[in-house]
């Protein structure tokens, strides 16, 4: 019995196209960076809403501001435990401000934004969620992004 | 810059610039509440974001956690 359906075809599973790489400069000294955090790991203030764990590509702007133990996760796509001990392994904004404090960066952004990963409706994530956080971002002079995710 | 726990993912993605520490899903930027290697990961992830110049690549950072599940 043969398992291939198409002879030369290289996979018969969908793999999905790597898309081009978005490559933007660095042009300025790291101590003079303001810095966010963006995070696919579903993070968000206890008082905003839920994702939808289900599949979900909506945004959650995160105040800096909030405490630790103002913040919770909801994503139903990897083992919450380590996170819910402790915020800063998917979202260490506590890590951010004492490198602002030791002067390594400039400071940290006003707001971090949160979503949900592994699901969703790709193209909304890629055509709307995204921009929407880049041009967020880009109104807040914010310099540089650390993301967690993948 | 992002902090893969999963390098071949972040690949495939089209990632630029992406740094790799030995690290499970949910716990990318270090051990819960090991502040230390937290902020080591942080503070050489900025770094490989002002020093990397060749898109794609992944730099592997010598961390380690394995989680206790």
């Amino acid at each position: 019995m043969s398992y291939t359906a198409i002879k030369g075809l290289q996979s018969e599973i969908f793999v999905p196209v790597t898309p081009p790489m978005v490559w933007t400069p660095v042009t300025k000294p790291m101590n003079e960076w303001i810095v966010a955090i963006a995070t696919a790991a579903g993070v968000h203030g206890v008082d905003q809403e839920r994702f939808n764990l289900s599949g979900d590509f909506t945004y959650r702007a995160v105040r800096d501001s909030y405490k630790p133990e103002e913040l919770m996760v909801s994503h139903g796509g990897y083992d919450n435990s380590d996170v819910n001990k402790d915020i800063n392994c998917m979202f260490p904004y506590e890590r951010l401000h004492e490198l602002a404090a030791d002067g390594v960066i400039k400071g940290v952004a006003p707001t971090h934004y949160c979503f949900m990963g592994g699901g969703g409706n790709q193209e909304k994530f890629k055509n709307e969620t995204g921009p929407a956080i880049a041009q967020n971002l880009k109104e807040e002079g914010v310099d540089a992004v650390l993301m967690t995710a993948g | 810059m992002i902090i893969a726990a999963l390098p071949p993912v972040v690949r495939q993605t089209g990632t630029p610039r992406a740094t790799a520490p030995l690290v499970p899903m949910g716990a990318n930027a270090g051990a819960p509440h090991d502040v230390a290697m937290q902020y080591a990961i942080y503070k050489e992830s900025l770094e490989f974001l002002r020093d990397c110049e060749t898109p794609g690549k992944i730099q592997a950072l010598n961390y380690e956690y394995v989680a206790k599940v």
